[in-house]
């Protein structure tokens, strides 16, 4: 393995997972989240020189978001497709991790389907900074630079996304008392 | 009507206020009982999401299939300019970066740096199979080299085994005890292809290999390098079970595929 590919394994590699979640949340279908990854590391390897002084995993993550808007233009392009209603129930299992306690095994998997459901309908710009603010745990500066915006607006939106969710969430709990505790 | 402050208890629950700043809003907090309550707020939501939402990493296929991609580009790249190196690969210009910083929190990263620990420090052993297993199983942990058939069925691992390999073993998924079936591979030792099936348990990952047995005795069981060795026999397989696990974990794997293996042969 030549020396900078080996660099690139240490530096960027231990970060594809939070590529991938990313991807994940930000692409519509797991199978667009799966190009969206590989192409950007294949980017993030050839521009490697690029990376400067600067923190690896906001620098990774932004080429994903990058990777996905360009994905998402050609989508447009190509047809107009209608957007999902919620994940199909396979792919609903899949994402979701054990349970420790079988028995509130079911109410859990009901939480974690209304969570996960809401945090998909959140717009785009919302559900972006909240999956980099509480899933990926990155301060406000790393989340300016992936989403490419002053750290005033990642603070404005960081708000209205946490707002909205907790109003969807309010609302998913009043029709159902047993979905929330 | 929200509390003015209301964005800086945000950056207060976020961390991203000094000492000071903290303090002011301490204080602030003390007195309004709209941001306690939006504090409140930030905490709960916080906690479900990090309760409730999954924390899915990449599945082993996509790693694998992004890892080929890096190696076809590795070669692309060294085939177009063999000599033109980029500037920025000139030694210096990354050092300024902590280097180290995230390098072996890879799973893969930390895999090469044991592998290359193992293959550098090594003393040869009294017994060449002991040194044999541990060197497939700390090369299987080499990016890219761990399976050829990724399943968590063992209806698709077993029949792929015998296209690929010499002996058919025993195969099953124990989940529910702790032991993920990832998937299998063919490997190449004691002068046969070998089977190895691979398994999970919690970060850990066990490599059973299988082989023909001869009337040759096994090894007793054993460790070498950090790595314990399990060697049992069961019909006309020789199996040996490898991994950095506890003993009891690799033993409690041991037990399973033997309970299995007499139930296999009554079939």
């Amino acid at each position: 393995m030549d020396d900078r590919r080996r660099r690139f394994e240490e530096l960027v590699l231990p970060h594809m997972d939070a590529a991938y979640r990313f991807a994940r949340w930000l692409s519509r279908a797991p199978g667009d989240a799966d190009d969206v990854v590989q192409e950007a590391i294949l980017r993030a390897f050839r521009g490697f020189e690029a990376l400067r002084g600067s923190d690896v995993k906001p620098w990774l993550l932004a080429i994903v978001r990058n990777c996905h808007l360009t994905a998402l233009k050609q989508q447009q392009r190509r047809a107009f497709v209608p957007l999902p209603e919620e994940h199909d129930a396979e792919d609903g299992q899949a994402l979701i991790a054990t349970t420790p306690d079988p028995e509130s095994a079911s109410m859990r998997l009901d939480e974690q389907r209304t969570l996960e459901r809401l945090m998909s309908a959140l717009p785009d710009e919302h559900r972006e900074v909240l999956v980099l603010r509480e899933i990926e745990e990155m301060d406000y500066r790393e989340i300016a630079a992936v989403t490419n915006v002053p750290i005033g607006t990642v603070m404005s939106r960081l708000a209205r996304a946490r707002a909205a969710l907790k109003t969807r969430w309010q609302k998913e709990a009043d029709r159902e008392p047993h979905a929330l505790r | 009507m929200p509390c003015a402050d209301a964005s800086r208890v945000q950056a207060y629950f976020d961390g991203e206020v000094d000492a000071v700043g903290a303090a002011e809003i301490e204080r602030h907090l003390e007195r309004c009982a709209d941001c306690r309550a939006l504090l409140d707020e930030l905490e709960q939501l916080r906690a479900a999401i990090r309760r409730d939402l999954p924390y899915i990493n990449t599945p082993p296929p996509l790693r694998a299939s992004i890892l080929r991609a890096l190696d076809q580009e590795s070669l692309d790249r060294q085939g177009a300019a063999p000599n033109a190196r980029p500037r920025s690969e000139q030694p210096g210009s990354w050092r300024s970066r902590p280097f180290w910083k995230g390098a072996f929190s890879g799973f893969g990263a930390t895999a090469v740096a044991a592998s290359l620990a193992f293959l550098l420090l090594a003393p040869p052993s009294a017994n060449p199979l002991l040194d044999e297993l541990v060197n497939a199983h700390v090369r299987s942990l080499m990016p890219d080299h761990l399976i050829d058939v990724v399943s968590t069925d063992k209806h698709t691992v077993k029949p792929w085994f015998a296209g690929h390999t010499d002996v058919s073993p025993v195969v099953a998924d124990f989940a529910e005890q702790g032991y993920r079936l990832v998937g299998g591979r063919a490997d190449y030792f004691d002068h046969q292809r070998a089977a190895v099936v691979v398994y999970q348990h919690g970060s850990h990952l066990i490599n059973v290999f299988s082989w023909a047995a001869t009337d040759a005795s096994l090894p007793k069981d054993s460790s070498r390098n950090g790595y314990h060795l399990a060697f049992w026999k069961a019909g006309n397989l020789a199996y040996c079970a490898v991994s950095d696990t506890g003993w009891d974990e690799l033993r409690g794997l041991v037990q399973l595929l033997q309970d299995l293996g007499v139930h296999d042969d009554r079939q």
